[in-house]
C-alpha cells in the first residue's frame, strides 16, 4: 500500500473501528445488559427486511423512546414517527438476527445520508446495534412467528444501473478534454423493470397450469395453492460450475464445500388435482431446524409464486422420489378431474399413480413461499403411517417407504476403507414392542441402514452419540429384506403431533432390551448376545497398551528428557497415570453353537475386564488361568459367519 | 432497490469533499468500507498508485482500463457495470454478493477525485481495445 494514500489512511481507520467493534460487543454480553450511555442512540423498530448484495436493508420506524417505557398499547405503529433505512452489513445483520417488529437500538457512531431524489433518510456504519426484546411480548412474538418469516427476501441489482457522480450544472468541472462529448453514464430511475411488485392473482389450484404456462405473459403473477405433504432436506448438489465470458471458461470452482449450508430444504407438495411436485427452497445453515419445518409446515396449504422449473423428472430416473409419492397414493380425499367442470361428482380417487414430477425451485433473490401456519390442516394431508418393525419386515416388495418409532440400541460405521468417509453408510441396530415382545421367528434386533444421502440434523447426530435413544424414522426405505434410511428420509427425535399409529403405543418396552442369542441363523452385521466358556486364547493378538488419561491419544511417547515416563504429544503434556487398554481374541465354545467355534475379540474394560487383570496381573499370558472359565452375557458385533469352517467372529460391544 | 443510490450517493459526497477540500474526511472513507466491504482498500490502493485511465475516442465512446496489482490490464464499461476481471464474474454476475468489483469502484474514485489518467485514441484503437478482450478468452 502507497505510503500516506487513502487506502494506507482506510486501513488504520477500520483496525481502529474494528477493535472498538469487538471490544463494544464484548461489553454488551458481559454486561447483558443495555450500555448505559443513552446519547446519541437511535431507537427503531424495523418494518420490512430485504437484502441487497450483502447488506441488509432495514425499513424501519424511529421510535422515541425505548419500547420498555411504555406499555404495550403505546407500542403501536404510529404514523407520525419517521421513517428510515437502515443498512447492516453481513455480520451485524447475523448477529442481530434481526425481524419485523423487532426493537434494534444503534449506537453512535452511525451515519446519516440523505439521498437525493429519495424521503427516506439511510442509516449506515450500523455496526454498534443491539436488539432490545419487549419482556412480555418477546417470547410470544418468537414463537407466534412463523419460520416462513426466516426466508429474507433479496434484491438483484440491475448492471445497467450506474452512478452519476456530476451533479446537473457541474458539467465545467469534468475532467478536460479537447472534445467535450457528453457520453456521461446513464442512471436508469426506479431500478430495473424485473422487480416490480409482484401484482399476485387470482390463486390458482393447478400445478401442471402454472408449470405449462411459464413463459407466457403474467406467468410469474400466479399463484398456486398446494398442500404441503413432506418437509424434507436434500443433501447439496456437488459438482462444477463454470461461468464463461467469451468462449472459454474463466474459472470453474466445485460448488461442495465443507462449510453450512450443506443441505437444502425441500417440499413435497400436492395440488387439488392430486399431481406432486418436488419444490427445492434455500439452504439451510443448520439442518437443526428441519424437525420445526416439519411440525410446523406438514399438512398445511401453501401458496407458491415465481417458481422456476428444474427438471420434469420421470419414475424411472427418481426411484427415490417416486416411492416416496407412492406412498402417497392413492389420495385420501377425491381430487379434481382436469378439464372437467368442478362438481363434486367428478372428483375420484381411481387415478393411475403419477408418472412424472416435476421439480421446482426458487427464482434467485425472490422467495415465493407463503405457509398458512395458522390454518387447519389440509384433508388431503396424508401424515405418515407407522408400523411396528414386525409389520415392516413382513412387508412385500421392493422399494416402499415406511415410518417406525424405535429405540436405537447401538450405532456402527461401516469402516470400508474403499469408500470414502462422507459416502459411508452408519448401521443403526434398531428394536421396538413387537420385535421384543416375540418368542422366536423374528429377530429381536433389525439394522437400519443411514446412507451418505440422508442428511441429519445436529440434535440427533449428538443424540445417537449420547445414548439409547428413541427415534422417530419418518419415510425409511424398505427393501431387499433391509430398512434404510436415504434421501427424503428424516429422523426426528419427537413423534409428529399426526400420524396414524397402529394400535397401542409401540414405544412401550417392557423390561430390558433382549438381543438374540448366537445360533445358526445369526448373520454377519449383525449384533446378538452370547454365553460360553473359554476354551482358548489367541496369543499372538493379546496386547495391551497404555492411553493418556486426558484425551484417550494410544500412541503416546517416551519422554526425551526421561526415558521412564510417558509423554502424550496430543495435551503436549507428561502422562502421569495412563489409563491402561486391553485387547484379546478369545475363543469359546457355546452351548447354542455348540458346532462351531466361537472367536471373540474384547476390548478394555468391559466384562471380561476382570480376566484380562488377572492376566495382565501376572504379566505373562497365563492361559491357563482362563480356561474353562464362563462367560455371559455378552453383548456381540458379529463380524463374519462362515460355515466352512464353522466359525463366526465377534467383537465385544457396549450398547448405547 | 436501495443500494445503488446509497452507493451513489456516497460517491458523490466524496466528490464534493475533495473539490472543496481536497482531501477525503474519513467518515466517507469508512463509509466506503461499509458499503463496499473488501473492495474498499484495494480499490483506494488503485486509485492511489494512479492505475485507472480513461480510453476516449473522438466519436465519443469511452471505457476505463485499470491496470491491476498484479499487472493485468482490466477493462471497465462506462455504459453499465462491467469489468473483465474474474471477482466481478463470481461476486457480482454470478453470486450476487457484491454491488462493484474493485476496479469498477476505483473507476468511480478516480473520476471522484480527478485521478483518471487520459488517453484519447482513435476509433480503431479502441475497436481494438474491446476485440481484443474477446480474443484473449476466445
Amino acid at each position: 500500500l502507497c505510503r500516506g494514500g487513502l487506502a494506507e489512511r482506510l486501513c488504520r481507520l477500520q483496525n481502529r473501528e474494528r477493535s472498538a467493534i469487538s471490544f463494544w460487543r464484548h461489553q454488551c454480553i458481559s454486561e447483558d445488559k443495555i450500555p448505559s450511555d443513552k446519547s446519541g442512540v437511535l431507537i427503531v423498530k424495523i418494518l420490512e427486511i430485504f437484502e441487497e448484495c450483502t447488506i441488509q436493508v432495514a425499513i424501519c420506524q424511529q421510535l422515541e423512546q425505548s419500547p420498555a417505557a411504555l406499555s404495550p398499547e403505546d407500542a403501536v405503529v404510529n404514523a407520525e414517527e419517521p421513517i428510515l433505512k437502515v443498512l447492516f452489513t453481513r455480520e451485524t445483520a447475523a448477529h442481530l438476527k434481526g425481524r419485523p417488529q423487532d426493537v434494534i437500538h444503534i449506537y453512535p457512531p452511525w451515519q446519516k445520508l440523505l439521498l437525493q431524489n429519495a424521503d427516506v433518510p439511510v442509516i449506515m456504519n450500523t455496526y454498534f446495534s443491539q436488539k432490545v426484546l419487549i419482556s412480555e411480548h418477546s417470547e410470544a412474538r418468537e414463537k407466534t412467528y412463523g419460520l416462513t418469516k426466516m426466508l429474507i427476501r433479496k434484491n438483484i441489482i440491475s448492471l445497467a444501473q450506474t452512478f452519476r457522480l456530476d451533479d446537473l450544472d457541474d458539467k465545467l468541472h469534468q475532467e478536460s478534454s479537447d472534445n467535450q462529448v457528453p457520453c456521461a453514464p446513464q442512471t436508469l430511475n426506479n431500478g430495473d423493470p424485473k422487480r416490480c411488485p409482484l401484482a399476485l392473482s387470482a390463486v390458482n389450484d393447478s400445478l401442471l397450469e402454472m408449470v405449462e404456462s411459464q413463459g407466457a405473459v403474467g406467468w410469474r403473477e400466479v399463484q398456486v395453492r398446494v398442500v404441503i405433504q413432506r418437509v424434507y432436506c436434500l443433501p447439496a448438489r456437488e459438482g462444477h460450475r463454470s461461468y464463461t465470458q467469451g468462449n472459454k471458461p474463466l474459472c470453474a470452482t466445485p460448488v461442495a464445500n465443507s462449510d453450512p449450508p450443506n443441505a437444502r430444504l425441500c417440499l413435497l407438495v400436492q395440488d387439488a388435482y392430486g399431481m406432486f411436485s418436488e419444490v427445492q427452497l434455500q439452504s439451510l445453515s443448520s439442518t437443526d431446524d428441519i424437525e420445526q419445518y416439519c411440525r410446523r409446515w406438514e399438512g398445511k396449504s401453501c401458496c407458491l409464486a415465481g417458481m422456476k422449473i428444474l427438471q420434469r423428472t420421470t419414475r424411472g430416473r427418481a426411484l427415490g422420489l417416486f416411492s416416496l409419492i407412492d406412498s402417497l397414493w392413492p389420495p385420501v380425499v377425491p381430487v379434481k378431474v382436469p378439464g372437467q367442470s368442478q362438481d363434486s361428482e367428478m372428483m375420484t380417487t381411481n387415478l393411475p399413480p403419477p408418472s412424472f414430477c416435476y421439480i421446482l425451485t426458487v427464482q434467485s433473490g425472490e422467495i415465493h413461499v407463503e405457509v398458512d401456519e395458522e390454518e387447519q390442516i389440509s384433508n388431503l394431508y396424508q401424515p405418515p403411517a407407522v408400523h411396528g418393525l414386525k409389520e415392516i419386515l413382513r412387508i412385500d416388495g421392493c422399494n416402499k417407504r415406511c415410518s417406525f418409532w424405535a429405540l436405537v440400541l447401538y450405532r456402527r460405521l461401516q469402516t470400508k476403507h474403499s469408500v470414502p468417509l462422507d459416502q459411508r453408510e452408519t448401521l443403526l441396530f434398531v428394536t421396538d414392542s413387537t420385535l421384543q415382545n416375540v418368542v422366536h421367528g423374528i429377530p429381536k434386533v433389525v439394522v437400519a441402514a443411514l446412507t451418505a444421502s440422508c442428511v441429519l440434523s445436529m440434535e440427533i447426530i449428538e443424540a445417537l452419540s449420547a445414548g439409547s435413544r428413541l427415534v422417530f424414522f419418518k419415510d425409511a426405505l424398505w427393501g431387499n429384506g433391509r430398512i434404510i434410511c436415504v434421501e427424503r428420509t428424516v429422523l426426528l427425535l419427537q413423534k409428529p403431533l399426526l400420524c396414524s399409529a397402529a394400535g397401542a403405543d409401540l414405544s412401550e418396552l417392557t423390561g430390558p432390551v433382549r438381543l438374540d442369542e448366537l445360533d445358526s441363523t445369526t448373520q454377519a452385521n449383525s449384533i446378538c448376545a452370547l454365553r460360553g466358556t473359554v476354551v482358548g486364547v489367541n496369543e499372538s493378538t493379546a496386547f495391551s497398551w497404555p492411553t493418556c488419561n486426558r484425551c484417550g491419544n494410544g500412541k503416546l511417547e517416551l519422554c526425551p528428557q526421561d526415558r521412564e515416563s510417558l509423554y502424550c504429544n496430543q495435551c503436549s503434556e507428561v502422562v502421569t497415570t495412563p489409563v491402561l487398554k486391553m485387547q484379546l481374541e478369545v475363543f469359546l465354545r457355546c452351548p447354542s453353537q455348540p458346532q462351531s467355534t466361537v472367536k471373540v475379540k474384547v476390548w478394555h474394560e468391559i466384562t471380561l475386564f476382570v480376566l484380562l487383570t488377572m492376566l495382565l496381573f501376572l504379566q505373562t499370558y497365563e492361559v491357563q488361568s482362563v480356561l474353562g472359565k464362563e462367560v455371559g452375557l455378552l453383548n456381540c458385533y458379529v463380524h463374519s459367519v462362515t460355515s466352512h469352517p464353522n466359525c463366526a467372529v465377534l467383537e465385544e460391544i457396549v450398547l448405547l | 432497490s436501495t443500494l445503488p443510490a446509497v452507493a451513489e450517493e456516497l460517491l458523490r459526497e466524496i466528490r464534493k469533499a475533495f473539490q472543496e477540500t481536497s482531501q477525503v474526511p474519513d467518515e466517507l472513507l469508512l463509509g466506503l468500507k461499509f458499503i463496499f466491504g473488501p473492495s474498499a482498500v484495494p480499490a483506494l490502493d488503485l486509485v492511489d498508485q494512479r492505475s485507472v485511465t480513461r480510453v476516449r475516442s473522438p466519436s465519443g465512446r469511452t471505457l476505463y482500463q485499470v491496470l491491476g496489482s498484479s499487472g493485468k490490464l482490466y477493462t471497465c464499461y462506462s455504459s453499465c457495470h462491467f469489468c473483465t476481471c474474474p471477482a466481478f464474474g463470481f461476486s457480482v454476475l454470478q453470486k450476487s454478493e457484491s454491488l462493484l468489483c474493485k476496479h469498477i469502484l476505483a473507476v468511480y474514485l478516480s473520476q471522484a477525485m480527478g485521478a483518471c489518467q487520459e488517453l484519447p485514441v482513435s476509433e480503431e484503437q479502441l475497436t481494438n481495445v474491446l476485440l481484443a478482450e474477446e480474443e484473449d478468452e476466445g
